[in-house]
């Protein structure tokens, strides 16, 4: 088998194994993660949820470098074995030659850090991007110490810099109760678990566990607001069934309610997706192989990532076997993130109301935002009031497109390109118009998937032949 | 099956401006489209409506669009952002500056007032641009707008009146008998309907080969990006060193500018728009061009697809045969002009002639075009920066 030029993105658990596996079948492997991140993309909440309250420890590269060394053996098995590893550092775009597109030559990925960028040509390339937190809108969700759980377990494990004491958490699945966990481990409080439905969803053993702990569990309710001026100071909850509502004390809530799959990157090449109930989100098709709709791009979910079968099939692959074009399932999982979510969603908007801010970037209203409404800078309406549901013949065809509630809303077209916001704003609609999730068309991703500083990708080395070939529509063309 | 007096194929921003128009007059006006509602060209363009100093014969046509324009939100009833603050051409090099000169000599055939001014003029008009630049064009006239919300904005005020937009319902074929249009064909099926407006940027040509009408189009695929929002800038529309860039009511710098690959297109099919590398030379020369750009943040990039005729000119014409059948195009600059040519084409839909001057912009001008132009041109698919 001949050696390959493979490049890994995401330093998830399946893309450290795969990276391990690849390297020991003599290929030429280079690892990428965004992690540990720059504070100023940290402030982006994606993938993580940060919110406003980053620790001021952060600030110290070389102590977080050594945390993170600390606390992932992984990356260190990879670095000792002479992988090349780019931490803290962004795969912003993927480019190969395709339909339309014949002059991009090898596959190519652009990778970009603080000090500058690169364009690493590839012959394969392994999605293992992992999850990103979902929080949802509720009032005061943008004060400095509302952050996902995610981001909390960084804060937590990874970097250990966690400022917060006392932490209220939202959601009671597995994510959740990692949360409370890990926090009760660095001596943080936990002052209560807020969940919507009747039960534990983590099961009974852990409703046991947090009784034992003296962990209140708030069943029936969600967050009606985040308090406090300049920082979270406690939480305002409501119950769904008109018990008077109640405070908590605290200084962080932890938004750990689910994690999505991290698809931008999939998405943004084009590779094709389908809908996966389980995983409440868009996902790339797969053959068993675990190779997307594009030759040479395979896809590792989070769920099933870390199968060494389907490494070993993804490598042989690789190294010249057919492509087996039959596709797979996705992983099933214990609980549907869907329905989970939807639960959340609709109690926060029945509770919560219509004026909360759903688009942070923009500051646009869940209500201005189903309403259709255009940017208050703009400092005008709508003639008349439209709907967002497009009636067509073809019954297969979306019902709704996001693209086009972005488009006039700037719903999702801020600077975190709807990191925060989009997924809610599909369920929004979804729930509001009674549209499956799946008749609703996803805002396109597209690259960078970072916002990136223009000076640090702007092309230095461009060619003589880009440079005097330069031509513009649609004012001039050289008449040949 | 229900029939329509005027069925407008494409849901861009001349199959709307049109539908809006012949609706508007009286006419039972469906809209379809192989997509959703200005999913093409129409939503991925930078926005500046070209007075078309570059081809005089079509600057009458963009002045009545200018005119237009001027009045639209309030036709409408939805904001477009148009801002009425004058275009400017800027030369970086020395290249460029002689090519402005050559091409000012072009401008000034039309009746739009350029002038052509000093590098030290254009910096106290823009304070942001480089001190390498020259000099250039400029006018007072003309301006930019959003194209996402016009686009929208005709389609509402469509609707509103009554008119019908359906999506994802590509139109395979104009179906005629006895001489006369008589609907299309889709793969929901026929829908009948006495005129046919084509409106499907390069996918005009295809639905008319079957006629034996030669509509020579090439479609391109080009690149676009958007920054973050930045303080105030400029708000001329800008076009310099090689790029078309544009400071939004928002803040955010638009730009799009080479490289670009000719394509070829499928009936109905919606091709791949992918982006490619190059766009780190895109903000190369958007830095060269106004430096403050180094403070901004790359958000987002996308490709759309241009259909250029071998002038670079719109085209709208009237067929005789068959009868009831009319298309247009606009060589990528249709954002511009969509006000005038809804005019335009539904006025000759609906009483065989238009008060706008379109004399110069029939399919008549290609008769001697021949059939392997694109060859002869280098404008084939595949080819890349010809
Ligand atoms: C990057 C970029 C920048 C640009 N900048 C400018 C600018 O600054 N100023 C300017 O004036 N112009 C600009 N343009 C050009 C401008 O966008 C187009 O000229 C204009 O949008 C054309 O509108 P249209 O309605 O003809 O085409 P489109 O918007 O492409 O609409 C055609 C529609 O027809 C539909 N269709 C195709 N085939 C079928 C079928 N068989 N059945 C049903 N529907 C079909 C398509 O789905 C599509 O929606 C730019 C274009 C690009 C790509």
């Amino acid at each position: 088998m001949s050696s390959r030029k493979i490049v890994i993105a995401g330093a998830s658990d399946a893309g450290f194994k795969i990276a391990l596996a690849a390297h020991a079948a003599g290929h030429d492997v280079t690892l990428v993660d965004e992690h540990p991140q720059a504070l100023k993309d940290m402030s982006f909440d994606a993938p993580w949820f940060y919110g406003a309250g980053l620790p001021s420890a952060l600030m110290n590269d070389n102590s977080i470098a050594q945390s993170v060394l600390e606390a992932s053996p992984q990356l260190m098995e990879c670095i000792e074995a002479g992988i090349d590893v780019r931490v803290s550092t962004v795969l912003w775009g993927a480019f190969r030659n395709g339909p339309n597109c014949l002059h991009v030559g090898r596959p190519k990925v652009g990778l970009v850090t603080r000090e500058g960028n690169e364009i690493l040509e590839h012959d394969a390339l392994i999605i293992a991007t992992g999850v990103r937190d979902f929080v949802p809108s509720f009032k005061g969700w943008e004060l400095p110490g509302v952050l996902g759980g995610k981001a909390g377990l960084a804060l937590l494990d990874l970097y250990q810099v966690f400022e917060g004491k006392r932490v209220v958490v939202l959601g009671s699945d597995e994510l959740a109760l990692r949360v409370v966990r890990s926090a009760r481990e660095r001596g943080v409080e936990v002052a209560g678990i807020v969940e919507p439905g009747e039960s534990v969803v983590a099961g009974p053993e852990a409703a046991a566990w947090l009784a034992a702990q003296d962990i209140p569990v708030h069943l029936g309710q969600v967050i009606a607001e985040a308090i406090g001026k300049t920082a979270v100071t406690g939480v305002k909850l409501v119950s769904l069934d008109n018990r008077p509502s109640e405070e908590i004390a605290c200084d962080t809530v932890a938004v750990a309610i689910a994690t999505l799959p991290n698809i931008e990157l999939p998405a943004a090449m084009g590779c094709e997706m389908h809908y996966v109930a389980d995983a409440a989100s868009w996902i790339p098709r797969t053959t068993a192989q675990g190779e997307t709709s594009l030759e040479g791009v395979f896809w590792l979910s989070d769920a099933g990532g870390g199968n060494g079968d389907l490494h070993t099939a993804i490598l042989d692959r690789i190294g010249g076997a057919e492509r087996d074009s039959r596709v797979t399932a996705a992983p099933s999982r214990k609980v549907s993130a869907t329905g989970y979510i939807t639960s959340w969603i609709d109690a926060l908007h029945k509770t919560g109301g219509d004026d909360v801010v759903l688009c942070q970037c923009e500051t646009v209203s869940r209500a201005e935002f189903c309403g259709l409404a255009p940017p208050q800078y703009l400092g005008k309406s709508l003639r008349h009031p439209q709907t967002p549901l497009n009636h067509g013949d073809d019954a297969t065809a979306p019902r709704i497109n996001q693209d086009f509630m972005k488009r006039m809303t700037r719903v999702s077209m801020g600077h975190c390109q709807g990191k925060r916001c989009r997924d809610e704003a599909i369920f929004a609609l979804s729930l509001r118009f009674g549209i499956g999730l799946e008749s609703i068309r996803p805002a396109s991703y597209r690259f960078p998937l970072r916002p990136i500083d223009l000076t640090l990708i702007a092309d230095d080395d461009e060619t003589d032949d880009i440079r005097l070939n330069w031509q513009m529509w649609p004012y001039e063309t050289r008449q040949g | 099956m229900q029939s329509y007096d005027i069925i407008v194929v494409g849901a861009g921003i001349l199959g709307l401006s049109t539908a809006y128009r012949a609706q508007k007059a009286g006419a039972k006006v469906l809209v379809l489209d192989a997509g959703a509602t200005a999913y093409e060209a129409s939503s991925r363009a930078t926005g500046y409506l070209s007075l078309r100093g570059e081809t005089p014969a079509e600057s009458p046509l963009a002045q009545e669009a200018e005119k237009l324009w001027d009045g639209l939100d309030d036709e409408l009833g939805y904001p477009t952002e148009w801002t009425q603050k004058g275009r400017i051409w800027a030369a970086l090099d020395e290249h460029e500056f002689a090519d402005l000169q050559k091409l000012y000599r072009t401008f000034q055939k039309t009746d739009v007032p350029f002038e052509f001014l000093d590098g030290a003029t254009m910096r106290k008009m823009i304070p942001c641009l480089s001190e390498r630049c020259l000099g250039g064009i400029w006018t007072n006239r003309s301006g930019h707008a959003n194209p996402q919300r016009t686009s929208q904005a005709f389609g509402w005020a469509f609707t509103d009146l009554g008119g019908e937009i359906r999506e994802y319902t590509p139109v395979l074929e104009v179906l005629v008998e006895a001489g006369k249009v008589k609907g299309v064909r889709t793969p929901q099926g026929e829908i009948h309907c006495g005129n046919v407006a084509l409106c499907a940027a390069a996918h005009n040509p295809l639905l008319l080969k079957p006629f034996g009408i030669h509509f020579p189009l090439a479609p391109v695929r080009l690149e676009a990006l958007v920054t973050t929002p930045m303080p105030p800038l400029f708000e001329q529309a800008f076009i310099g060193n090689g790029l078309s860039i544009r400071q939004t009511k928002r803040g955010n710098i638009h730009m799009n500018g080479g490289p670009y690959e000719w394509i070829n297109l499928e009936i109905g099919r919606e091709a791949a728009k992918p982006t490619t590398q190059t766009v780190r030379n895109i903000m190369r020369r958007a830095i060269e061009t106004m430096p403050v750009l180094k403070g901004a943040q790359f958000l987002r990039c996308w490709a759309g697809i241009v259909d250029i005729a071998p002038d670079q000119m719109t085209t709208i014409h009237r067929f005789d045969s068959p009868e009831g059948l009319v298309t247009a195009a606009c060589s990528g600059h249709g954002f511009g002009m969509s006000p005038a040519v809804g005019v335009a084409a539904s006025e000759l839909l609906m009483n065989g002639a238009t008060r706008m001057p379109i004399e110069q912009l029939s399919l008549d001008r290609f008769r001697d075009t021949p059939s392997d132009w694109r060859e002869r041109r280098r404008w084939e698919a595949g080819q890349y920066n010809t």
